[in-house]
């Protein structure tokens, strides 16, 4: 009657993979678990068997690589200030690290977990008997969107505050699955779709995150939010400007993905911000109003450009 | 099932557990380790840290079998011997404690934390990584200034930075003689709370325990047309089901509003009510059975808004079928005094301004959770109340048994304020399901049920106005107001009042009147939370009050000094003032917040407010009306020479306990280890009406002084009358009983055996009847109080121009209670009131979605954490009250009421932006200066 839940311990990217592939449609990786246990508590995900990757020591590695420096996915989000490394040439990353939820839940909570962080929405992020009460909404196999009132679309907000800063600095990640592994570029991977988010593969690892360290990157992260620890993100924003004064912006918690942009120098800020904020797809699952999320965009995007001039 | 090895305090441990349960799950059901609480399932509250090998983690997001073969260190295991670890002194002697119920997880978050922190950057920087590394952890009480001076302090002891401090021996704090009153010392039960061997209503395990789990209703406003339980009932563990039907006794607090049964009967009225109840041998097993209850509903128009309960429902239902008129309207208090009309025509200037605020709630970090078990003696229930006295009168209505059959027992209790202040469904709901069943049955609430179940602050709307002479003084005072009731009465006649009444002081107010209207609607109820009933009218009037200084020129602070009542006075209403620190509490956040220096002239975006505060000490009238006293304490001493204090006062973090000890103590003027207290267990202590209205300190407190004064004066009688002496001739100073001579000198307990020869132990009432007070007219009994705290807040606060977000960067406090029995607890509920005020003031409010509650857990629900939460400076004001216990006046509500408004007179200073909405959202901060920038626009045009 009730399906046998699994929990189970691997040692290897391999074994994990194998162990995904046996338990199809019904596993969860869990690194830290942060995101994971509290879904499963709230009836969000109901996945019998939980593959726990946290024993994959290659994971927890920090290394230089020619002009590259690899982040593995399980080095937790606390861990990343002790890497000089980091602390050193991407100072943004850990500002945005030690902006994610609160203390505790960073020393178990990892870089890979965060940059796969379930999108969320007020009206999704419930108990099963409130979604119930609620009527179900798109994210949880009812009809509509609730947060738009009828859209046929998802809008759940994508909440990684580290992911933004990592795309504007170029970062790719190195993924495994049953096909092998392959390298991509961060934002490659989010799909603007609330339903299903991310577009890789359901037996999918990240192994690392790849930043060049090449680039001389300055880079400048904000996010509003009502309180000053553990909440999720109202608005993320990083600004980035390589030594040849490239910039990229990438900004979260507007989008059920990251809104992502480049242009080939800061003379260009009002069109690159003019298109990220034509591009957002704010909706009303948040503490703040659509209209005023809107509006920060703006303001924080403009604000970072003027900081940035001062870096 | 799988096996788990480990290690926990260094005790090995092989238990068998789920694939999937959660490491605090082990630790408290299987291992029975309860010291580390469990306060949101969802890893938002910080109550579960343990550390695994050294690490901190939150248990209950955590599955246990990650940790096979760990090391696990739960707050049990943090001090190796029979002493205290010195952290955990630290919170002990800084008066960290109050519930406890975060403590333990607080005292692992802050042990893991003082490794990493760095001394590089001096105390200052440490101080801010101690607030940074503290704010997962939930506090609702301390407002964190106490914690984080605890962590700081042990933090630069380790850190060398400062000497080591001794802690306070138990002597030192004891010193006989010295006195007790006045003396800040920890809460007597601060040991157990600290190590985490305090026994919460979750904590307590009776043996063959049922577990009960609630099907809610999903509906606000639906007929039940059937409830099929038989598939539910096939299930194996399922042990009983029950329905509405089964309990159809009406109760509620106020006698005036008996109208909510245990679970719905016929319809529901709200979305969370209860419908059905399982009592299973499991959690999983009562949720499974929930699954299979099949209800058919009905729904009916609901009404969520108090405009739409305001009006006529036409062809609709009414919430509630009782009341004259066709609407959902539950009670109109109206209350008028001199002449308004005249008033308002002789103001020469007049602000009139409408108020929003959404609701509030309490928070408190301890679930709802309680056992209740029939034996010979009837029913007993251990709950987590407030009101022990109510609630055992309650259940005898509901259970349909005398008054005798009855007992409740609080333990300690996880925080209230005023959110376990009413009998719950629950507490009735678990005690029939025992007696159905013959079991106990055992309830704990998950946090979303906490919300659902609120009874917090009410949402409301007004209109105040408020008239004045060119000289600033108050002519007329005005307020229309409507508030949100919710599908229950609760204590909503008595905020309907609140709101009302308690505008007629601190200021003199020759014309003054209110009408308010409390309307049902279909959400869940609203009832009595912190600084009850007054906190948003009080909110309008000292914004009409900064409005009126702005538009006269006049100092705010001036002119509230021109219009303060004096002592000793009765106001408009026929309040009886005694004691009032009004003046010294506003002229000290004055001063030190360099006021008249900076006051308008700080650079724009950067504001200074101030507001004042006025609340009762204990409502006079009882609630349900007889003619005990409102408290009664009994001592009883025996041969040892031990006191004990028996009394129905409920602790529930506030120190009350301690209270008492230290009163009797100071009476009797003996050590305090001498003194024992029982209290809240309604067969073995005297009634005492319980924890709200802030009448513990006063009303319980003047009773255990009583019954003292009665015990010394047995005891003096004893020793006289044995050595044939007048009484008045002798002493009882410093333990000793002496006569002016010293020729009789006994010690204590050789004066006990006197007073118990032939007679065994001795015991003693005391009682506290408050005296007869109030006008003679309807209504007259709202707000009535033996006496009345005053208070005052100034604010500091930075405007965000572009974003509109406000940091507030300290407030200056003030409150006026009297006389400060303990000082380091009166301190604790001044600062937890001032937090809990910030709270509703930025960030706070129940959000719902047709009648749905949204933000039901501790990351939508946004409580300041410690980085949230300013410097506070905090004053005790010491006016000595004339009734009051050694002059003692309220401390743990009225200090709330300031706070607010000057933190948004702070905002109208940095940004000429008056707020007339709660919560303060940054956009309604933005949309004003832009119109503000508009009409400068068109100025200049």
């Amino acid at each position: 009657m009730i399906a046998e839940k699994i929990y189970h311990k691997v040692k290897s990217v391999e074994e994990a993979i194998a162990m995904a592939i046996e338990h199809t449609d019904d596993f969860r990786y869990l690194a830290g678990g942060t995101d994971v246990i509290v879904n499963q508590f709230q009836g969000n995900d109901e996945k019998n068997c939980l593959i726990d990757i946290t024993g994959i020591e290659e994971l927890k590695q920090v290394k230089s690589d020619g002009n590259f420096i690899r982040i593995g996915s399980l080095v937790k989000l606390d861990e990343l200030k002790n890497h000089k490394i980091i602390s050193e040439n991407f100072p943004a990353l850990l500002e945005a690290a030690h902006s994610v939820a609160t203390p505790m839940l960073r020393k178990t909570a990892t870089i890979g977990g965060n940059i796969l962080c379930e999108n969320r929405c007020i009206f999704y992020n419930q108990s099963k008997w409130w979604r119930e009460a609620v009527g179900y909404c798109l994210k949880c196999d009812g009809a509509i969107c609730i947060a738009t009132g009828g859209k046929k679309n998802c809008f759940s907000k994508f909440v990684s505050d580290t992911a933004p800063v990592l795309i504007s600095y170029d970062a790719q990640i190195e993924v495994a699955d049953k096909n092998g592994i392959q390298q991509i570029k961060l934002e490659d991977i989010y799909t603007g779709d609330g339903l299903q988010p991310r577009n890789l593969s359901d037996s999918a690892i990240i192994i690392s995150i790849i930043l060049p360290f090449d680039k001389r990157y300055k880079c400048v992260f904000k996010k509003l939010r009502p309180r000053e620890s553990a909440d999720f993100t109202s608005l993320t924003t990083a600004v980035s400007v390589d030594e040849n004064g490239r910039v990229k912006i990438a900004v979260g918690g507007i989008d059920p993905k990251p809104i992502v942009t480049e242009g080939k120098s800061v003379s260009e800020k009002d069109e690159l911000i003019k298109y990220i904020f034509k591009k957002s797809r704010v909706v009303d699952n948040d503490y703040y109003s659509r209209p005023y999320r809107r509006e920060m965009i703006t303001v924080y995007l403009n604000r970072s450009f003027e900081e940035l001039s001062q870096l | 099932m799988k096996i788990l090895n480990l290690t926990i305090n260094g005790k090995h441990h092989e238990v068998l557990v789920d694939a999937h349960e959660k490491l605090s799950n082990v630790i408290r059901e299987k291992i029975g380790l309860t010291g580390t609480k469990i306060g949101c399932d969802q890893g938002s509250c910080g109550a579960c840290t343990v550390l695994v090998n050294n690490e901190p983690i939150l248990s209950c997001i955590t599955p246990a079998l990650r940790y096979d073969g760990a090391s696990i260190t739960t707050i049990e295991g943090i001090s190796t011997d029979a002493t205290l670890y010195k952290l955990q002194e630290k919170f002990v002697e800084k008066g960290a404690i109050q519930c406890g119920f975060c403590t333990p997880g607080m005292v692992m978050t802050a042990l893991s934390l003082t490794p990493t922190l760095s001394k590089e950057d001096g105390v200052a920087s440490m101080i801010e990584q101690i607030k940074d590394g503290l704010s997962g952890n939930v506090c609702r009480c301390t407002g964190y200034k106490k914690i984080i001076e605890a962590v700081a302090e042990y933090a630069l002891e380790e850190k060398g930075l400062i000497e080591k401090k001794e802690a306070l021996s138990d002597s030192s704090s004891e010193k006989v003689g010295m006195g007790t009153v006045g003396i800040g010392r920890p809460y007597i039960e601060a040991n157990k709370k600290v190590n985490g061997s305090a026994e919460y209503a979750d904590d307590i395990r009776i043996k063959n325990s049922l577990h009960a789990k609630f099907l809610r209703s999903i509906f606000p406003h639906a007929k039940i047309e059937n409830i099929d339980t038989s598939e539910a009932e096939k299930l194996q563990g399922v042990r009983a089901i029950a329905t509405g039907k089964e309990l159809p006794v009406k109760f509620g607090v106020l006698p005036i509003s008996n109208d909510e049964t245990a679970m719905a009967i016929d319809k529901v009225r709200y979305i969370g009510e209860v419908v059905a109840a399982v009592a299973a041998d499991t959690e999983e097993i009562a949720s499974a059975a929930l699954k299979l209850i099949k209800v058919k509903y009905q729904p009916i128009k609901e009404f969520l808004s108090i405009e739409e309960s305001l009006n006529d429902v036409g062809e609709n239902e009414k919430i509630h079928s009782y009341g004259k008129f066709n609407n959902n309207i539950h009670k109109k208090a109206e209350l008028r005094f001199g002449d308004q009309q005249k008033g308002l025509e002789e103001s020469d200037v007049i602000s009139k301004m409408t108020f929003e605020f959404e609701g509030v709630t309490h928070a408190f970090t301890e679930p709802h959770a309680a056992t209740a078990y029939w034996d010979e003696n009837g029913l007993t229930i251990i709950t987590a109340t407030q009101v022990p006295h109510y609630l055992h009168r309650a259940l005898a209505k509901v259970m349909e048994v005398p008054l005798s059959r009855v007992r409740v027992i609080k333990p300690y209790v996880g925080g209230g304020f005023g959110g376990k202040s009413d009998p719950f469904p629950h507490e009735m709901i678990i005690a029939h399901l025992a007696r159905k069943t013959g079991r106990p049955v055992k309830i704990r609430f998950t946090r979303e049920e906490v919300f659902i179940s609120n009874h917090g602050r009410h949402p409301s709307k007004m209109t105040l106005q408020l008239g004045v002479k060119n000289d600033g003084t108050f002519n007329v005072l005005d307020a229309d107001i409507a508030i949100d009731g919710g599908a229950y009465g609760s204590f909503g006649v008595v905020t309907s009042y609140y709101n009302g009444v308690l505008l007629q002081a601190p200021y003199k107010l020759n014309n003054f009147g209110f009408k308010t209207f409390r309307v049902y609607t279909n959400k869940p109820q609203c009832g009595a939370m912190r600084g009850h009933g007054a906190v948003n009218s009080r909110f309008a009037t000292e914004s009409l009050i900064d409005d009126l200084a702005h538009k006269l020129k006049m100092d705010p602070v001036e002119m509230r000094m021109k219009n303060f009542l004096t002592p000793h006075t009765l106001t408009v209403g026929e309040y009886r003032i005694t004691s009032n620190g009004s003046r010294e509490s506003l002229m000290k956040v004055a001063e030190q917040s360099d006021w008249k220096n900076r006051h308008g002239k700080l650079n724009t975006g950067h504001g200074l407010g101030v507001a004042c505060g006025f609340f009762i000490s204990g409502s006079a009238l009882p609630i349900i009306w007889n003619e005990l006293p409102q408290s009664t304490v009994h001592l009883k001493v025996d041969f040892d020479g031990r006191v004990l204090v028996t009394s129905g006062a409920s602790d529930i973090g506030q120190g009350s306990d301690t209270m008492l000890a230290m009163i009797v103590a100071e009476v009797l003027n003996i050590s305090m280890e001498k003194i024992f207290v029982l209290a809240a267990d309604t067969l073995l202590t005297p009634v005492d009406m319980g924890s709200y209205s802030s009448r513990v300190t006063f009303m319980a407190g003047n009773a255990a002084k009583n019954a003292a004064e009665n015990l010394r004066k047995e005891i003096l009688e004893a020793v006289a009358k044995r050595n044939e002496i007048a009484v008045e001739e002798l002493n009882l100073i410093n333990e000793r009983i002496f006569s002016n001579d010293k020729k009789i000198d006994l010690s204590w307990l050789e004066a006990i055996d006197i007073l118990t020869t032939k007679r065994g132990a001795v015991s003693i009432s005391g009682k506290y009847i408050s005296p007869k007070l109030g006008g003679d007219f309807k209504g007259a009994g709202a707000g009535l109080s033996p006496s009345y705290s005053f208070g005052a807040c100034a604010a500091e606060v930075k405007v965000d121009l572009e974003t509109g977000q406000v940091k507030i960067l300290k407030v200056w406090g003030a409150h006026d209670c009297g006389k400060a029995i303990n000082p380091l607890a009166v301190e604790g509920q001044l600062e937890g009131s001032w937090h809990m005020g910030i709270g509703q003031a930025m960030t706070e409010q129940m959000k719902y979605y047709k009648g749905l509650i949204v933000n039901n857990n501790f990351l939508d629900y946004k409580i300041p954490t410690s980085l949230d939460t300013p410097d506070i400076v905090t004053n005790i004001i010491e006016t000595i009250d004339p009734e009051g216990p050694f002059g003692a006046k309220e401390c743990g509500e009225g200090a709330l009421h300031p706070v607010i408004p000057a933190i948004a007179n702070a905002i109208y200073d940095a940004v000429g932006v008056r707020i007339t909405k709660l919560p303060i959202m940054p956009e309604d901060i933005l949309s004003e200066l832009k119109k503000m920038k508009q009409v400068e626009k068109e100025v200049a045009v």
